[in-house]
């Protein structure tokens, strides 16, 4: 290995390999989902590249087939045109699909293990911040096709960004570059989509893996019984890597058979944009704000001083969500333990944040069901009552059996 | 002796810092202002005002100048764009131009509303006060109009008023008149179109 040889005399490559290439990961199904995460992002790089060689960020008119079209409108055309373009179109939107989904639930994982709790309370921080930063740049992504279903879904974006009060105008302007849509709305949001919030992401995800390492993951709970006081794992190379290996490879083999069997946001289906608005339904991740949109009445306003007012639209599209994330923000600091947690806790040992978690997931189960409301001719009453109700029932009767299964230790 | 120095030198720099940096600071709120893009009014994107006429905005009939006969009675609507007679302009650069045309017999609207129709036929702002999409739908049996993307519904004989769903308030009238069989606008919409920002000054007019 001379090549070896050569690099190491130079940047001393034996000590980088103890340093960080021997770093211990604890070996446990569950902790695949941040990876998950990763190799996500690393594909929606790459195949983001590919697209943005074939798109153009503009929405003037321009000729095409004896129509007048939006450019991009047409670049999307053709880039469905080139070989492969279409699946490797439809494998970015999948793989945004998957990043928001394999984030969610490696967020969900954390929280039911306690794993945020001191020291790790930072990481937990940049890991809502890179779920919030996630779903923003997936909903920026959908706006570029510039199809009849994009420009909906980013007219009502802006509505909501609109709502906030005293500011909402000027950042919904900003970000979608006046008022939406305008000739300044697809380069600066293509701007956003493809060079701001992937450095952001990128810059979030290295501080991110960066503290994990000087942190160290949360040991397994087997560990405490196998080798107590040790971290127990597997060094990341050769083992680690070789796995990380096989899985993305995986992920990979299974995304591409995905994208390539149900294309994802197929343009022409949507046509190019319309006067009159179709009936459409947001990316699932979007659907409980949806659902909770469309039960709030008209009749919910604050007028606030200066002319301002809460309305119907911020209470659902802004204070709604930002309560909940403000609350997952806040939870780390609720825990006042004064040792560093080493192990994670099960999630049996834990009856009341288990049930609570169920609840909050049931939640968005019903918020996402009240988006079918005009199609179930479901009144807003009942949608409330079941709002309010099932998520309670849910952690209840959780709370109940699992104290009942697992008996009254905490 | 040194040390008085010292703090008076220290305390200069501090402040020419602290003012250095304030500068730089309300300089860039300057560039940050810019960050918003002006609004540029063509002829295109003019809001309507009395005497433009209406066209048909989608579908077979686009373009076309829309007469009093062509609404069918009842509903459903026709989305319209204003028109300037004098210049020809279809003023569709602008989507908060869009409106929908109705026509119902004079007696079925409320005294409020019918102040603003001239031969049962009205005019709306087409542009959802929720979050701004098209309102697209009719539903026959009700007479009303629904938004598709929340599910909003106004009702034409009440001056549009919100009868189901979150939209905060109702859809701006735009005043019309019929002359020699075609519809004519009387006025601009009577308040704000679309969502409002969650910051607005008090509305001059409606």
């Amino acid at each position: 290995m001379s090549v070896y040889k050569w690099l190491d005399e130079r940047l001393d490559l034996d000590r980088l390999n103890k340093k960080f290439m021997r770093k211990a990961f604890p070996v446990h199904h569950s902790f695949f989902l941040g990876e998950i995460t990763l190799f996500s992002f690393i594909t929606l790089v790459l195949t983001g590249i590919f697209l943005t060689f074939g798109y153009e960020p503009s929405s003037r008119l321009v000729k095409h087939a004896g129509e007048q079209l939006p450019a991009a409108y047409v670049s999307v055309l053709y880039i469905d045109s080139l070989p492969f373009g279409r699946v490797l179109r439809s494998a970015h939107h999948w793989a945004a699909h998957i990043m928001v989904a394999a984030a969610f639930l490696h967020m969900l994982r954390i929280l039911i293990s306690g794993a945020y709790k001191k020291p790790r309370e930072i990481n937990w921080l940049l890991g809502l911040l890179l779920l919030g930063a996630t779903v923003v740049t997936a909903f920026v992504g959908y706006s570029l096709p510039y199809d009849a279903f994009s420009v909906t879904a980013t007219q009502i974006g802006y509505g909501i960004g609109k709502s906030i009060p005293y500011v909402g105008d000027w950042i919904a302007q900003v970000m979608f570059g006046g008022e939406y849509p305008t000739l300044h709305s697809i380069p600066r949001l293509y701007a956003l989509h493809v060079l701001w919030l992937p450095l952001l992401l990128m810059a979030l995800i290295g501080l991110h893996m960066l503290i994990m390492i000087k942190q160290k993951h949360t040991q397994p709970k087997y560990a405490e019984e196998v080798a107590p006081g040790k971290i127990l794992g597997v060094p990341m190379a050769p083992m680690q890597l070789s796995v990380m290996t096989l899985l993305f490879l995986l992920y990979l083999g299974v995304l591409f058979i995905l994208a390539g069997a149900i294309i994802a946001h197929p343009v022409e289906v949507y046509g190019p944009p319309t006067t009159a608005t179709p009936a459409l339904k947001p990316d699932w991740y979007f659907l409980w704000i949806y659902g909770i949109l469309q039960i709030i009445p008209s009749s919910w306003k604050v007028p606030l001083p200066f002319g301002a007012e809460i309305t119907s639209e911020f209470i659902g599209g802004v204070l709604i969500p930002g309560i909940l994330g403000l609350v997952a923000l806040l939870l780390p600091f609720l825990d006042n333990r004064k040792t560093k947690m080493r192990y994670v806790e099960l999630p049996s040992h834990h009856p009341m944040r288990t049930s609570v978690t169920v609840g909050l997931l049931f939640f968005f189960f019903v918020a996402t069901f009240a988006g079918w409301k005009q199609e179930l001719h479901l009144t807003n009453g009942v949608l409330w009552m079941m709002l309010i109700f099932v998520p309670l029932a849910a952690w209840f009767v959780t709370y109940v059996l699992m104290r009942q299964i697992y008996g009254p230790k905490e | 002796m040194a040390d008085k120095t010292d703090t008076t030198r220290r305390a200069i720099l501090q402040a020419s810092l602290g003012a250095g940096l304030g500068l730089a600071g309300l300089s860039a709120l300057w560039v940050a202002g810019g960050l918003k893009p002006k609004k540029e009014v063509t002829p295109e994107s003019e809001p309507p005002k009395a005497g433009d006429r209406f066209v048909v905005a989608q579908g077979p009939d686009k373009g076309k100048l829309i007469t009093a006969e062509m609404l069918p009675l009842e509903g459903p609507f026709v989305l319209a764009w204003p028109k300037d007679p004098k210049t020809g302009v279809v003023k569709n650069a602008e989507r908060n131009n869009l409106a929908m045309l109705i026509r119902f017999n004079p007696d079925e609207y409320d005294e409020k509303t019918r102040r603003y129709t001239d031969r049962g036929v009205a005019a709306f702002s087409a542009i959802c006060t929720h979050l701004g999409c098209t309102v697209s739908q009719w539903i026959a049996d009700k007479k009303v109009f629904l938004c598709p993307c929340h599910k909003g519904q106004y009702d034409p004989r009440h001056g549009a008023q919100v009868i189901g769903g979150p939209p905060p308030r109702p859809l701006p009238m735009l005043p019309v008149k019929v002359e020699n069989g075609e519809v004519v606008a009387a006025g601009g919409f009577l308040s704000p179109v679309g969502p409002m920002a969650g910051f607005a000054l008090p509305r001059s007019e409606g």
